[in-house]
């Protein structure tokens, strides 16, 4: 099997307070440290793992500024054979416009893989369509929030689909496909220091975005960043306990975990 | 004529709750709304494969006047919500009705697995997890960066476009229209070969990971003794939750290991964390954080975890508890 | 000699004494058994793979061994394989990942690294802008947890009390890596300290004192000659205190109980400095546990544990530990390190005695 996994590197700003700048033209990220996404982190490890039984190879793919060969060093480490940095530095907000870069990079460098594997979503962004959109203009089937693959045979995959609810969907998929992997359909194994810097002597090869442009247009337009409403702090339900108890209820129907 | 088209998501024969902020979201826009929406009660469905499929026609959707128009399509609901068809769907739809100014769907897995190989086969702009809407300045707002920070979006090329919608989003703005909609039916598409479901499967429950939990009641150091944990456990499954604790609980042997909640046992991002009795130990903290809704429970109004709760109580818990008993057994 | 062979010719040397294991914190109680690993590693068998993590690198069964076959390092070997192999438990895993992005365990911001003096009432410079050139080394749990923190604010405004001039690193501080080097991670633990040279050179920095014993330890043993010198804080406050530079005025008249950390006594020597502190205090009356000084039982905060809790259960050294400073009648524990305040503290709630780091109480009556 040959397969192609993607992978970004994103911002890790879980803990950051977040500043807009330029009166929502930008979000400053100077000072936040970078870091692989998490779903790619899951999706590298699942396409080692399927390679590790059936043979074949992993080629990692990114596309970002020259900082981002840390994420492929990193999915190398993890048994990925080899690393293709798609430059540019540019931040492409527009789902469309990546999974066209990827369409054009993957026709003309013919690729060849048998199936391509993608996060469902990176953890910048939140889009979640890179996978389904770049499915359907090379005309292959797609499955997304994939928690489990139950087999990988030559023409085809078993899938499970996380729905909503603890329900699951199990799925055949003719190959090739695009997978979007789900976080927790593995444990991703550790990637010591040491194991990236014996990575870092594999050649990662290095292809200019601006090379594959064709029909690359953004169909969306980021207008402006700006704060979500204010969360403020704990909502405090007082007075009397029987009243409180019932607003607790209320809540935790509102939140969809109680009928 | 200009419509909104909204791809309704029923499951199992139940028509999503979720796409009630779809038409709501159409409804803000001022379109006139479309629900494609697959017919359950067809033949096709009389004797599904291997699926409960229900019968009752569109998965109790009972808000038929929400929209203008319910396009019924004779497909079994997997087929329906299966991308490869959905694209024949679509687009016998728009060969017979026009193309709709925007196709909205519901950000759940579905929903975007749907909207981006949608958006991808008619090469179409697409914005996500949309959880605004500015009408005067025609903008959507979207999530970045762990929903610090929104980006408004707008298309940017002629024609349709396609959404999807965050849960809870929209549904307020989902009214009544003063006519009955009109009923339309669809037939007649290609059905792909790529990609076949086969059947559902119910998330095995055998071992408990409290990490799959979209609910935890967690208990901790503040209910006292071990006898009173089956009350805990009462109300655990009175709420349908799962019981997690913090480390006292689970060095007592309260409670079993693999339900500690912390860095020294596992990490959590439920939808509801309840925390009742815990003080929010730094360690504590940094194992459920992240969750969606924190509820604390606290005699101790300045236990450290009420810096970190969406809600708080601040009372006994096992006063809470009985209370809630009560409450829950009527 | 690698120093993979070099592990493997000292364990070669070990005669199976078992006074390793005589002095294990987790020996008897846990299924690791500190001489047996010793043995199967000369026959160079298969070890378990959750045994290695028990050990809390005490360190007290290199203190002990008559061979020189330093068992703590043999075991930081033992989980270095399984870091490079990448099997590693979870916990761990997401504490090295962290430090890896944020430089600390948690994964708090490291922005934020510098919360802690933002709101004192002094003014803390950055190091670069000191005249002295010292620098208060903070740690990750007193730089990010509310109950830890109040630590370097303390040390910061005795320090200041005494004329004593410091600076800080803020967020340019990375982890000292004293726990990722015994979990492991060699080469994390080398960029972190790579970083944190570099800014000790950059900075042109004199003197260090350490606000934890892990860093200390660290500082002083694993980052090579820096030609700084490096302390402890409370050797400083205690000299302050003879010099009379700082003069406790209060009384302090409770029963208090005096837990030494490992890194700061067993592994570096330091017992009298924190308790000269104690005792000048008026009122305090000193208690010491039967297992004190370099005999003293570890609380199994260190080597990882703090972010690892191993699947056996069975009663804690904390609260071993906390069951004789009540038994011995002390009203409050005393110690000098973070790690040691958290483990001891959950069980001392319990039974109603208090936890206090050194400079808690100093503070109460300065």
């Amino acid at each position: 099997m040959n397969l192609i996994v993607f992978t970004k590197r994103v911002p890790a700003t879980q803990e950051e307070e977040l500043r807009i700048t330029g009166e929502g033209k930008a979000v400053d990220l100077s000072k936040v440290p970078f870091k692989v996404n998490d779903w790619d982190n899951y999706s590298v490890e699942e396409a080692v793992r399927i390679v590790e039984k059936t043979g074949g190879a992993v080629t990692a793919v990114s596309i970002g500024d020259a900082e981002s060969d840390e994420v492929l060093r990193r999915a190398i480490a993890m048994g990925a054979k080899d690393g293709f940095l798609i430059e540019t530095g540019d931040v492409l907000h527009d789902p469309g416009a990546r999974a066209t870069l990827i369409q054009n990079f993957l026709k003309k460098e013919s690729v060849p893989f048998d199936a391509i594997f993608t996060g469902v979503q990176s953890e910048d962004d939140q889009f979640g369509a890179v996978g389904g959109i770049l499915a359907a203009k090379l005309g292959l089937p797609f499955v997304s929030m994939v928690i489990s693959i139950d087999a990988f045979e030559s023409d085809h995959v078993i899938a499970r689909r996380e729905l909503e609810g603890g329900l699951q969907e199990r799925v055949k998929v003719i190959l090739p496909c695009v997978i979007s992997i789900q976080t927790g359909i593995n444990e991703p194994r550790y990637v010591s220091i040491m194991g990236v810097r014996k990575a870092s002597k594999v050649e990662r090869k290095v292809f200019k975005a601006a090379d594959y442009q064709e029909n690359m247009v953004s169909k969306i337009e980021a207008v402006k960043w700006v704060y979500p409403p204010k969360k403020g702090g704990a909502t405090i339900l007082s007075g009397e306990l029987e009243g409180a108890c019932k607003e607790l209820l209320g809540i935790l129907k509102e939140k969809g975990v109680y009928q | 004529m200009s419509y909104a088209l909204v791809v309704a998501e029923v499951r199992r024969g139940v028509f999503e709750e979720r796409n009630l902020d779809a038409i709501g979201l159409c409804a803000l826009m001022e379109k006139d709304i479309s629900l494609l929406v697959t017919d359950n009660n067809n033949e096709m469905n009389q004797n599904p494969p291997s699926s409960p499929f229900g019968k009752e026609g569109l998965g109790g959707f009972s808000g038929e006047k929400l929209v203008n128009t319910i396009i019924k399509v004779k497909i079994e609901e997997a087929l329906f919500l299966n991308p490869l068809n959905m694209v024949g769907v679509v687009k016998t739809m728009m060969d017979s009705k026009g193309k709709p100014d925007v196709i909205v769907f519901t950000h759940s897995s579905s929903g975007t697995e749907l909207a981006s190989y949608v958006a991808g086969y008619f090469d179409l702009p697409l914005i996500t997890d949309v959880n605004g809407f500015d009408k005067e300045r025609d903008v959507f707002f979207k999530s970045y960066y762990s929903d610090k920070i929104f980006g408004e979006f707008r298309k940017a090329a002629q024609g349709p476009f396609v959404i999807t919608v965050r849960s809870g989003s929209f549904k307020e703005y989902a009214v009544e229209k003063t006519t009955p909609p009109v009923i339309e039916t669809i037939e007649d598409f290609p059905i792909a070969e790529g990609r076949n479901f086969m059947e559902y499967v119910e998330e095995e429950k055998a071992e408990i990971d409290i990490t799959k939990a979209e609910f935890l009641l967690s208990v901790g150091r503040g209910i006292g003794n071990k006898d009173e944990i089956p009350d805990y456990e009462k109300l655990a499954d009175l709420l349908k939750a799962t019981l997690s604790g913090s480390r006292p609980v689970i060095d007592k042997m309260w409670l079993p290991k693999a339900r500690q909640v912390g860095t020294s046992g596992k990490t959590v991002k439920p939808k509801v964390y309840l925390a009742m009795g815990i003080s929010g130990a730094f360690q504590h903290i940094a194992g459920m954080k992240d969750s969606d809704c924190i509820i604390a429970v606290n005699k101790d109004p300045e236990a450290p975890i009420f810096q970190y709760a969406h809600f708080g109580i601040i009372a006994d818990i096992h006063k809470v508890r009985d209370k809630l008993l009560e409450v829950l057994k009527g | 000699m690698t120093q993979t062979q070099q592990t493997q010719t000292r364990v070669l040397t070990c005669i199976q004494c078992g006074k390793c294991t005589g002095s294990c914190p987790e020996a008897g109680r846990t299924p690791f058994n500190i001489r047996m690993l010793m043995r199967k590693k000369q026959f160079q068998s298969v070890v378990e793979e959750s045994i290695p993590w028990y050990c809390t690198s005490c360190g007290a069964c290199t203190l002990r061994c008559p061979r020189d076959v330093k068992p703590s390092e043999v075991i930081i070997e033992m989980r270095s394989a399984l870091v490079e192999n990448g099997a590693i438990p979870v916990a761990i895993q997401k504490a090295l990942e962290n430090t890896f992005v944020q430089k600390n365990p948690w994964g708090r911001s490291r922005a934020k690294r510098g919360a802690w003096f933002e709101k004192l009432d002094i003014e803390v410079l950055h190091v670069s802008e000191t005249e002295s050139k010292r620098l208060l080394f903070t740690c990750c749990i007193q730089a990010y947890d509310p109950r830890c923190m109040v630590i370097p604010q303390n040390v910061a405004k005795i320090l200041n009390k005494g004329g004593i001039e410091f600076g800080v690193l803020g967020e340019e501080e990375a982890c000292c890596g004293n726990e990722i080097r015994r979990i492991g991670e060699v080469g994390l633990f080398d960029e972190l300290k790579e970083e944190n040279k570099t800014n000790f050179e950059e900075y042109g920095i004199q003197e260090i004192i350490a606000l934890s014993p892990h860093c200390m330890n660290a500082l002083k043993k694993e980052y090579g000659d820096l030609g700084i010198k490096i302390v402890h804080y409370t050797e400083v406050l205690a000299a302050m205190i003879k010099e009379g530079s700082i003069i406790p005025k209060g009384s302090f008249n409770k029963k208090v109980i005096y837990h030494d950390p490992c890194f700061l006594g067993k592994q570096n020597g330091i017992f009298d400095e924190p308790r000269s502190i104690l005792n000048t205090i008026e009122g305090l009356e000193p208690l010491e546990f039967s297992r004190s000084r370099d005999n003293s039982m570890c609380c199994e905060g260190g080597g990882g544990r703090m972010f690892f809790e191993v699947e056996a259960t069975y009663q804690r050294n904390a609260e071993v530990r906390v069951k004789e400073a009540v038994d011995k009648g002390a009203e409050v524990i005393a110690t000098s390190c973070p790690f040691c305040v958290m483990t001891l503290e959950d069980p001392a709630t319990e039974k109603g005695i208090a936890v206090k780091e050194l400079s808690e109480i100093l503070m109460e009556v300065l």
